[in-house]
C-alpha cells in the first residue's frame, strides 16, 4: 500500500490542502516596472519534485525565489496575489521573513559558501537561531553532511576553509548548509549549471534522496535533468504558466505547442 | 612637420610612459635616500677642524668647527663660500686657514650642549690627580657625592619640609618645640648638601679653545668625552649606536638641537592610534550606511560626492574647525559642566591630545569611508543571498558575511589614514602639539593616559627643527634625523596594517 503510494502521480486538479506545499494564488510580479509573472496559479505538491522549465528570462526564478521572498532583495520589486504555505499567505504584513526562509531553504546557481570553514559554514543558520550547543551542532553538521553525500570527502576536514573545496563539493555544502535547518521546502536555482556532469549526476542523486522528507522544487535549463529527477514539471513562458503536469506526460506529450517546441528544441 | 607611422607612434608611447615611470623611482628613491644619509649623518661622529681666521695681519680668531665631511673637502668648500662672497667684492679676501688638531676633544654635557678643547688638566679639592688618565677615578669620586647629594635630597630634605608644611597647615606656632625641632633637622640637612655641593663644584678639568684660552668644565656636567678625530671605526660604531639609543629613548635637549625625540615618537604613535580607534569604526559604520541601507536616489550620491570632496580640504581648515568646534566650543562645554572647579583655566578647552586625534580622524574620515565602500562593492552578492536564504536578518548579514569579507578594504583606509596622520604638521599646531611638551600624556598618575595634554608630534618637530637650520646646523642634522625617523615610523605602522590585511585576505576572500 505504502509502495503504490509513493509511486502514484497524484493528479495537479485534485491535490487537498494536505497533499499541497506551496499554493500559489493569482500571483504577479513586476521588476523595473516591467511584467515579470502575469497572474500564476498553480499549487506545488508536498514531498515531491518538481522541475521549472522555461527560456531565460521567461521568470521562473523569480517564481523561485517567491516562495521565500528573497525577490524582495531587489529594489523596485512589486508584486500582487498570494503565496500560501500551510494555508497562511506568506505575504501578509505580520509574516517573519527570516523565519520563513528557515522553513524554505535556497540553494543557487553558482555555489557560495561563506569564507569559514567547512563546519562553521553548515553551522551558520543554527547559529543563527541561536542554537549553540556543542553536541547538538556536531550532531546536525554530521548528518547534514551526510545527507549532501560530502561527509567522506570532509569528515577529515571539518576546520578548515570552505574556499578551497572543489566547485562540485562546494555546491553540496550549500546544500548541506540549508538542509541543516531541516527546511520542509528546499528551492534549486539552477543548481548544477556550473558543474561536470558527473558531480551532476551525484547531486541528482541527492536530490532524490531528499524528496523522502522534503518539498523540493528546481529551476533548471536542461530538459534531460528536469525529465530524469522530477516527478511533476511546470512550462512558463514570457511571465505565463503554458503547462502544469507530471512530467511523464510534460516530456512524452506535452498538451501545448508551445511546449513541444521548447522540450524538442525548436525556440530558447 | 613629418608624420610618425604607426610603429614608430607605438614606440614613442612606451618610450615616454617607461620613461616617466623611471624618473618617479628615480625622485623616490634619490628622496629616501638623501633622508637617510643626511640623517644618519647626525648619529656619526663628526670631525673637529680648527678654523684659523687672520682678520687683519695681526689679530687671528680661532674656532673648532665639527664637520661631517674631511678636511680636503671641508677646505673646498670653505674656499667655494669665501670665492662667492668675495669675487666681486671690493674687501679684501680674508686669510684662512683649517687643520686637524688630533688631541681635541669634544665635551658633551649633561644640558646637551657641545664643547671643544685640549685637554689640560684636572683640577680636584685635594691637588693630588693631575693627569688624565686617573679621570676614571675622579669620575667615581663624583658620582659618590652625587649619590649622597640625591640621598640627602630625597630622604632628608623633602620628607622635613613636607612635615614643615603639615605644621603650617595645621596652625603650629612659630615657636613650638617640635616646629623647631624640625627646622634644625632642616637646616642641619641643608648645610650638608650645601657642602657637598661645593665639593662638587671643586671637581672640574680644564681645557684649552681654539685661541689657547683655559675654560673649566666641572666634572658632574659631563656626559661623554672623547677625541672625535682619533676615534676607532669600532669607537665610532659603538658612539652612534649609544647615540640611536639616545635618539629615540631621551627628551629634546638645548632647544631641541640636541638629545632625542623620544617624547616626539611616543606622541606620534599614540596620537595615530587613538585616530585609528576613532575612525576605523566611524568611518566603517558611515560606509556601511551609504553602501547597504541609503536608498540609491540623488541624495546618497550628493553625500558621496561630499565625502570625496571632503578628503580634497586643505588641512589646515580642519585644524581651525578642530580648534574652533572640539576646543573651544565642545571643551568649553565639557569644562563648563564636568571640570568647573578648575576655570578659568581650562582643563579640556584647550589643545590636547584627545582634540588632535579627533581632528586627524575627522580628516582622514573620507579616505576610510571610501575604501570601506570600495570594500563593501567587493563583496559577491552570492554570499548575501547565501546569509539571507538561511534565515538571516539584515544586520546579521551584514555583521557575519559581509563585514569580514570588507575588512581587508577598511583596513586599506585605516593604512592610508595612518600614514596621512602620522605625516600631518598643520592642523596639529593648532589643536594640540607642540614644539616642547613638559610631560608625556601618559604616566603612571590616575587615569593614566591624560588625553587633555599637549603633546610632542615627529612632524611638528621636523617643522620647528627647519628653523634652525639657518643658524644652527646641528639642529639641521637632527631635523633629517627625526625625518629618518618619522619615515621609519609610517613605514612600520603601513607595514603592520599590511600584515595585518593581508591575514584578513587570506582568510576571507576567494583564493
Amino acid at each position: 500500500m505504502l509502495k503504490l503510494f509513493e509511486t502514484e502521480i497524484l493528479s495537479l486538479d485534485k491535490l487537498t490542502d494536505e497533499q499541497t506545499a506551496i499554493k500559489v494564488k493569482d500571483f504577479s510580479v513586476w521588476l523595473n516596472n516591467s511584467l515579470v509573472l502575469n497572474k500564476i496559479d498553480m499549487r506545488i505538491p508536498k514531498n515531491k519534485i518538481t522541475a521549472m522549465i522555461g527560456q531565460s528570462g521567461c521568470g521562473k526564478s523569480t517564481l523561485l525565489s517567491s516562495f521565500n521572498r528573497m525577490n524582495e532583495l531587489n529594489q523596485k520589486y512589486a508584486f500582487s496575489g498570494e503565496v500560501e504555505l500551510d494555508g497562511r499567505n506568506i505575504y501578509n504584513k505580520k509574516e517573519n521573513v527570516a523565519k520563513l526562509r528557515t522553513r524554505v531553504g535556497m540553494v543557487f546557481q553558482r555555489p557560495n559558501p561563506f569564507p569559514m570553514s567547512i563546519y562553521e559554514n553548515v553551522c551558520f543558520g543554527l547559529r543563527i537561531q541561536g542554537k549553540t550547543e556543542r553536541r547538538m551542532l556536531d550532531d546536525i553538521v554530521e548528518t547534514s553532511l551526510r545527507n549532501a553525500a560530502l561527509w567522506d570527502e570532509v569528515k577529515g576536514r571539518l576546520f578548515d576553509s570552505a574556499l578551497l573545496l572543489s566547485g562540485g563539493q562546494q555546491q553540496r555544502l550549500v546544500i548541506a548548509r540549508a538542509l541543516a535547518l531541516k527546511p520542509e521546502i528546499l528551492l534549486l536555482d539552477e543548481p548544477t549549471s556550473a558543474l561536470d556532469p558527473l558531480t551532476t549526476l551525484h547531486i541528482e542523486e541527492l536530490i532524490n534522496q531528499l524528496k523522502k522528507t522534503t518539498t523540493v522544487v528546481i529551476v533548471t535549463h536542461n530538459m534531460q535533468q528536469a525529465a530524469r529527477v522530477s516527478d511533476y514539471a511546470v512550462f512558463l513562458h514570457q511571465g505565463e504558466l503554458i503547462e502544469y503536469s507530471d512530467s511523464d506526460s510534460l516530456f512524452t506529450m506535452p498538451a501545448k505547442k508551445q511546449t513541444e517546441d521548447y522540450i524538442t528544441g525548436r525556440y530558447g | 612637420m613629418r608624420k610618425f607611422s604607426g610603429s614608430e607612434k607605438q614606440t614613442i608611447s612606451s618610450f615616454a610612459s617607461g620613461l616617466s615611470a623611471a624618473i618617479l623611482l628615480i625622485v623616490l628613491i634619490s628622496l629616501v635616500l638623501f633622508i637617510v644619509l643626511k640623517g644618519s649623518a647626525y648619529f656619526w661622529p663628526s670631525q673637529v677642524f680648527k678654523m684659523i681666521t687672520y682678520d687683519t695681519p695681526n689679530t687671528e680668531v680661532s674656532v673648532f668647527v665639527p664637520s661631517s665631511i674631511d678636511i680636503d673637502e671641508f677646505n673646498q668648500a670653505l674656499s667655494n663660500k669665501l670665492n662667492a662672497q668675495f669675487s666681486n667684492s671690493t674687501l679684501p679676501m680674508p686669510l684662512m686657514v683649517v687643520e686637524k688638531v688630533d688631541a681635541v676633544y669634544q665635551i658633551s654635557l649633561h644640558s646637551g650642549a657641545i664643547q671643544y678643547g685640549k685637554f689640560q688638566q684636572i683640577n680636584t679639592p685635594n691637588r693630588e690627580r693631575y693627569q688624565l688618565a686617573a679621570l676614571n677615578d675622579v669620575v667615581a669620586d663624583v658620582a659618590i657625592f652625587q649619590n649622597q647629594l640625591h640621598d640627602i635630597q630625597t630622604n632628608y630634605l623633602t620628607v622635613l619640609h613636607r612635615k614643615i608644611a603639615l605644621l603650617n597647615q595645621s596652625g603650629v606656632g612659630e615657636k613650638a618645640p617640635a616646629r623647631l625641632k624640625e627646622l634644625e633637622q632642616f637646616t642641619f640637612w641643608q648645610q650638608k648638601a650645601e657642602a657637598l655641593r661645593q665639593k662638587l663644584a671643586s671637581y672640574h678639568l680644564i681645557f684649552i679653545d681654539a685661541s689657547g684660552q683655559p675654560f673649566d668644565v666641572l666634572v658632574k656636567d659631563i656626559n661623554h668625552l672623547f677625541q672625535p678625530n682619533v676615534m676607532s671605526l669600532f669607537d665610532k660604531v659603538l658612539y652612534s649606536g649609544n647615540k640611536i639609543i639616545e635618539f629615540v629613548s631621551e627628551s629634546p635637549k638645548q632647544a631641541s638641537t640636541s638629545g632625542g625625540v623620544f617624547p616626539a615618537l611616543f606622541g606620534t604613535v599614540l596620537m595615530v592610534l587613538l585616530m585609528a580607534v576613532i575612525v576605523a569604526p566611524f568611518g566603517a559604520m558611515a560606509a556601511i550606511y551609504l553602501h547597504e541601507y541609503a536608498p540609491n536616489n540623488m541624495t546618497t550620491s550628493v553625500i558621496r560626492i561630499c565625502v570625496s570632496n571632503m578628503a580634497g580640504v586643505p588641512s589646515v581648515v580642519y585644524g581651525v574647525f578642530g580648534l574652533g568646534f572640539f576646543v573651544y566650543t565642545l571643551g568649553g562645554s565639557i569644562d563648563a559642566l564636568l571640570f568647573s572647579d578648575a576655570l578659568p583655566s581650562p582643563t579640556f578647552g584647550t589643545p590636547g591630545l584627545f582634540w588632535a586625534a579627533l581632528t586627524m580622524a575627522l580628516l582622514t574620515l573620507p579616505v576610510v569611508i571610501v575604501s570601506t565602500e570600495e570594500g563593501l562593492r567587493r563583496v559577491p552578492e552570492g554570499l548575501r543571498a547565501g546569509s539571507y536564504a538561511l534565515g538571516a536578518t539584515k544586520v546579521e548579514t551584514i555583521w557575519k558575511t559581509v563585514l569580514p569579507v570588507a575588512s581587508p578594504g577598511i583596513m586599506t583606509g585605516v593604512i592610508l589614514a595612518i600614514a596621512r596622520a602620522a605625516g600631518e604638521v598643520a592642523p596639529l599646531i593648532l589643536v594640540g602639539a607642540v614644539k616642547f611638551a613638559p610631560s608625556l600624556p601618559v604616566d603612571g598618575e590616575f587615569p593614566f593616559l591624560h588625553l587633555e595634554r599637549q603633546f610632542m608630534h615627529l612632524g611638528v618637530f621636523i617643522y620647528d627643527g627647519a628653523f634652525h637650520n639657518q643658524t644652527n646646523t646641528e639642529g639641521s642634522s637632527m631635523m633629517f634625523a627625526s625625518c629618518m625617523l618619522l619615515l621609519i615610523i609610517v613605514f612600520i605602522l603601513n607595514l603592520f596594517a599590511i600584515i595585518v590585511r593581508n591575514k584578513l585576505r587570506d582568510r576571507y576572500v576567494r583564493i
